[in-house]
């Protein structure tokens, strides 16, 4: 839990981690690209869940949904229903050590990308097999630098 | 309580789904907020931008020249081809006259420039720098510089959303330029092939056969080159031919594409009586294509 949150570090990783989600990823790799607003919502819901829940990861998803071009609402079903997650795990998930955090980022950024291709398939997209979950692998391997990363920021500029 | 929430959130984002894929009320609302998020496709482009200009910082002024040289030597060959093309252009505008048929043959066009590739690998969509405030409007034509790439998805105050045609959603009525066969021409996901489909087992297609928009959906202008066929399977026992085709408009690389715009209010008068006709028949909104 972070004692300080910094509210301009928090409005800057979501523009940043918004820029991120349609640029900066070489062409033909766009598969592998990390969930990356996933993560944010991973990370305040879980260091800050008394300012950060499911309203704030639903709004988030509205604006992936613009970005994306996706039925609007199918992203932000998935981002609240994550945000809910980590907030029902929040506190055992401080204890994990990083190998098992990065598990769990796995799986619940796995949960997001399956609802996610779930319901553009019932409105008609088409099958993609299983890479859909590269996005939640990548993820977790960034996690862990992500964090440390996040963690420096906070505690300099809060 | 986070059950709660969790609740109403799962209630309304359901709710949005549905009215946004069965009714076109949302429309403004993400349109609005595709114009806020202007500054983010913005950023998302800003990178291309400053490696196009940190090369640019490092080409030779010979480099340059040569460039030049060679642009100026492309831009008479064209200049000539025009000069050829207007005659034609004139001789068949006066041709058509006689023949008491309306069409235009020349459409107006804006440049564009790419700024955003869609981030979903599974759709192929890219946003253009063009919107509203410059009169794009859903549905309109996009081309580059080899042939038909795409049309208007969607449109906010600065950006519009194109969807090309190798998306497995897009389709386009064709024709082949050799004897104007007409069919369709579906995206198949891939943007190195698209299928040509209910082309019947007997019909006169070759490979390397040209295929140009018919325009007959009413959507995309007629004439354009939009694909190559280039590849024929007829199965023994299947009613019709499986057809490949190759896109010809470079959909992977175009930075700058043109935006078509439909002829206004069809064309200028002419002193016959069935021009009503042609121009309506364009503006009826095509299905898929």
């Amino acid at each position: 839990m972070l004692s300080v949150i910094s509210y301009p570090v928090f409005v800057l990783s979501v523009l940043v981690s918004l820029v991120l989600s349609i640029s900066l990823f070489p062409v033909g790799w766009y598969e592998f690209r990390p969930e990356w607003l996933g993560l944010i919502v991973f990370y305040w819901t879980f260091r800050a869940p008394a300012q950060f829940g499911i309203l704030f990861a639903w709004c988030l998803g509205l604006l992936l949904d613009v970005l994306e071009a996706t039925p609007l609402g199918v992203n932000a079903l998935a981002m609240g229903v994550i945000a809910f997650l980590v907030f029902t795990i929040h506190q055992r998930l401080r204890m994990y050590p990083m190998p098992q955090q990065c598990l769990m980022v796995f799986l619940l950024l796995g949960i997001n990308q399956m609802l996610v291709h779930f319901l553009k398939q019932m409105l008609g997209g088409e099958d993609a097999g299983f890479s859909y979950l590269w996005p939640a692998l990548t993820s977790a391997l960034v996690w862990p630098l992500f964090s440390i990363l996040m963690d420096n920021i906070n505690r300099k500029m809060g | 309580m986070p059950g709660l929430r969790l609740l109403l959130v799962i209630i309304v984002s359901v709710t949005l789904v549905v009215a946004d894929q069965h009714y076109d009320r949302l429309t403004p609302v993400r349109s609005t907020l595709a114009t806020g998020l202007t500054p983010v496709y913005w950023l998302g482009n800003a990178p291309y931008q400053f490696s196009d200009w940190v090369v640019s910082l490092f080409t030779t002024r010979e480099d340059v020249k040569q460039e030049n040289e060679d642009l100026k030597a492309r831009l008479l060959i064209l200049e000539r081809r025009a000069l050829k093309y207007a005659a034609l252009a004139s001789e068949n505008n006066e041709l058509r006259r006689l023949m008491n048929s309306s069409e235009l043959l020349d459409d107006r066009v804006i440049v564009s420039q790419v700024v955003s590739v869609s981030p979903d690998p599974y759709s192929h969509e890219i946003i253009i720098n063009k919107g509203r405030s410059d009169g794009l409007q859903v549905g309109q034509a996009i081309l580059d510089a080899h042939g038909l790439m795409g049309q208007v998805v969607q449109t906010s105050q600065v950006t519009s959303r194109v969807l090309l045609v190798s998306d497995s959603s897009h389709a386009v009525p064709v024709e082949v330029v050799r004897n104007g066969l007409r069919a369709i021409l579906l995206g198949t996901g891939d943007s190195a092939t698209l299928d040509l489909v209910h082309v019947p087992d007997t019909a006169d297609i070759r490979e390397g056969d040209l295929l140009v928009s018919s325009g007959l959906g009413g959507r995309f202008p007629r004439g354009y080159p939009v694909a190559e066929v280039s590849l024929i399977n007829k199965e023994p026992g299947e009613p019709f031919v499986s057809i490949q085709a190759t896109p010809k408009a470079q959909l992977n690389q175009s930075r700058l594409v043109l935006v078509v715009f439909p002829p206004k209010d069809g064309v200028p008068a002419l002193p016959t009586s069935n021009n009503n006709q042609a121009p309506a028949i364009d503006k009826v909104p095509g299905g898929q294509g």
